[in-house]
């Protein structure tokens, strides 16, 4: 029986630019699993990172809680923490509960004291002694494959890729059960890409967190490790599906443009080559009627113009925001 | 190795500083030459009064003293004598306060100018990073919008201006400080406590319209340097893992700080000049007073005088920011090393 350990409901978060609003995330409802990796893809400009924020409760101006609710399991019951204001949750949960492997982990480290410095201050914060933590940083090091006689180098004497298991070592350090990574592999290449995404899932096999959920427009990456897809658009969750089912069939048009502008080495898409979706996501101040991807939506109908698809389940664990898929059952 | 490329290093380091010194003082020395007026005029003109007047005896001293200052040589042998004199230490004669040495005229003063300004840029320096630093951390909330209204509006008073306001409401209107001057006139200066005191009342006014121009730069400067590092990278992934605010308060000062050093370091290495404006306004016997005598009598040996040691400060505190820089952060300390 599956757990939800997050459960985002209808949630609506929005840049407030003086008289108008960007709808960054516009009515969104799903939940993270416990033991799972939940991917969460789309293109740039889709209201990822924006909610990879709402995930964790970081919300600053301009970004407002407008509507919805996002709870996360404590014990046995659930602490809804979007009653909860920042500085609460901040205290409470982050670091402890969930943390952040950031965007642009190369720089997230405080550049101007040593690794080990900084882990102590970090103990400070949650009063945490400091011998204890010391000797966990040490094995986190190991883990992540650095070696600990790195805690007594500055960050930037590391380099991109150490500096990413740094953080990944740092993000883990108080066992989150919940770890959010936000693009963290856009800055890597290739192979340290690769041992990034190993010491990510070894973190979870070793039952250190306990789901991760994976922000990223790249597919491919995903692909490897994500158990279920929460594909979004426009601020919108467009289909939530498990990992291979989607891959098979993607039922959402947009979700079938994204998987065939994936540049892969297989032999069917060697065949059909690669398309890309015409277009680019729509202004989030003033976004389309209906369904908003249908201006670049090649099956779009007249439905789609004049009403929004609402995200409904249509095979076993399987939803989607389609009228493809949902006219006859409206 | 490595110490080899750091001689190297420092003196390519010495090398560059010696030109640009070469230069800066060529330029001094030129500069007042191209004033017009005759220096020598004031002198005859007190001369001529003691004297009773003799045109003879008169044009006889113009010859003498023409001779004295070597200004009836070409400019170019009386450059190469001003450079090879100060070499030696010898600033040469002052023209106004003749025959007095312009080294024995500025060492007296110095101690004033550095009594003044030495704790007063510091003073201006805290306070204004530490109101800048708040502001910034408090960003939209009426102590950033005071403390910055109130640093821009302060910043862009004129310091002189401030300084007369100053006297007249502390002085004048209120009678409660002196107007000028650095001690009372007709008290000869003593270690004694009643000294101390009367020095105390007459520097309150010029410290304070130094410390209160000058902390609005630095508050404006700070406020905007904290402000770019609170929205860094390592800022809000200190924050995701719950990393206390003062704790990150403590980063954010820190490495804001590091620009405002140098900025600090270069203001210093300007007092010895004085606070020329703030010194006349409160006729206070530092540098900047002195310098303005001899600008305004064309005292070339002063005027240059002043200048050899200010340029030679400044570049002091040039090669110590190098140093500083490398002690304080890392990131410049290592990559030198590496």
């Amino acid at each position: 029986m599956v757990e939800p350990l997050l459960k985002v409901e209808g949630v609506r978060a929005y840049y407030k630019l003086g008289r108008v609003f960007v709808r960054a995330v516009d009515g969104v409802s799903f939940e993270v699993n416990e033991g799972e990796v939940l991917g969460v893809v789309g293109e740039s400009g889709c209201g990822k990172s924006t909610l990879s924020n709402v995930l964790m409760m970081n919300l600053r101006k301009p970004l407002v809680l407008v509507e919805g609710r996002v709870l996360f399991k404590m014990g046995n019951g659930f602490l809804e923490i979007s009653s909860l204001g920042r500085e609460e949750v901040k205290k409470r949960l982050w670091g402890k509960e969930m943390a952040v492997i950031p965007q642009s982990a190369m720089n997230a480290l405080m550049p101007t004291i040593k690794v080990r410095k900084y882990v102590e201050h970090l103990a400070e914060s949650h009063n945490i002694p400091k011998e204890e933590i010391l000797e966990k940083i040490r094995i986190r090091f190991q883990e992540v494959g650095l070696d600990p006689v790195w805690l007594e180098r500055y960050p930037f004497e590391f380099s991109g890729g150490m500096r990413q298991r740094a953080v990944i070592a740092i993000a883990t350090l108080l066992n989150p059960q919940l770890l959010i990574a936000d693009e963290p592999t856009s800055a890597l290449d290739v192979v340290n890409q690769k041992i990034f995404l190993k010491v990510l899932m070894q973190m979870k096999k070793r039952g250190i967190v306990k789901s991760i959920v994976f922000i990223t427009h790249d597919i491919a990456t995903l692909r490897q490790m994500a158990d279920r897809m929460v594909v979004m658009y426009a601020g919108k969750v467009v289909e939530v599906s498990p990992l291979e089912e989607m891959l098979r069939k993607p039922l959402h048009p947009y979700t079938k443009g994204l998987l065939d502008s994936v540049l892969t080495p297989e032999p069917e898409v060697k065949d059909r080559g690669i398309t890309t979706i015409p277009g680019a996501p729509p202004n989030l101040i003033d976004p389309p009627t209906g369904c908003r991807f249908h201006p670049r939506c090649t099956y779009a109908m007249k439905v789609c113009r004049e009403k929004e698809p609402a995200l409904v389940e249509v095979e076993k664990g399987r939803k989607v925001a389609c009228f493809l898929f949902t006219e006859e059952i409206a | 190795m490595a110490s080899k490329q750091m001689l190297r290093y420092l003196f390519r380091r010495f090398l560059f500083l010696f030109v640009t010194y070469v230069v800066a003082t060529t330029v001094v020395f030129l500069l007042p030459r191209v004033i017009p007026g005759n220096p020598l005029s004031q002198l005859l003109s007190n001369l001529s009064m003691v004297a009773q007047a003799n045109p003879e005896a008169i044009r006889a001293a113009e010859r003498a003293l023409m001779e004295e200052f070597g200004l009836g040589k070409p400019w170019y042998v009386q450059y190469v004598e001003f450079i090879s004199k100060a070499l030696r230490g010898d600033l040469g004669t002052s023209i106004t306060f003749y025959p007095r040495k312009v080294l024995d005229l500025i060492v007296p003063v110095l101690p004033w100018t550095l009594v003044l300004l030495l704790p007063a840029t510091l003073v201006a320096w805290i306070l204004g990073n530490t109101l800048g630093a708040q502001a910034a951390y408090r960003r939209n909330t009426w102590v950033d919008k005071g403390v910055l209204t109130t640093s821009l509006v302060v910043s862009q008073i004129p310091y002189y201006w401030l300084g007369m306001i100053f006297i007249f409401l502390f002085g004048v209107r209120l009678k409660l400080l002196p107007t000028q001057g650095a001690y009372s006139q007709g008290v000869i200066p003593s270690l004694t406590f009643s000294f101390f005191v009367d020095v105390l009342r007459h520097y309150i006014l010029p410290f304070l319209s130094i410390v209160v121009s000058a902390m609005g730069g630095w508050a404006i400067g700070m406020r905007l340097m904290v402000i770019y590092e609170l929205g860094s990278d390592y800022v809000l992934f200190s924050e995701t893992l719950g990393v206390s605010d003062k704790r990150i308060f403590k980063y954010v000062f820190r490495n804001s700080l590091l620009p405002q050093i140098t900025g600090l370091a270069l203001s210093l290495g300007s007092i010895l000049g004085g606070a020329l404006i703030t010194e006349i306004v409160f006729n206070y016997p530092g540098t900047g007073y002195l310098l303005f005598r001899a600008l305004t009598t064309l005292d070339y040996p002063m005027i240059q005088g002043i200048f050899v040691i200010l340029i030679a400060s400044v570049y002091l505190a040039n090669f110590l920011v190098d140093f500083i820089y490398a002690v304080i952060d890392p990131r410049i300390r290592i990559g030198q090393e590496a």
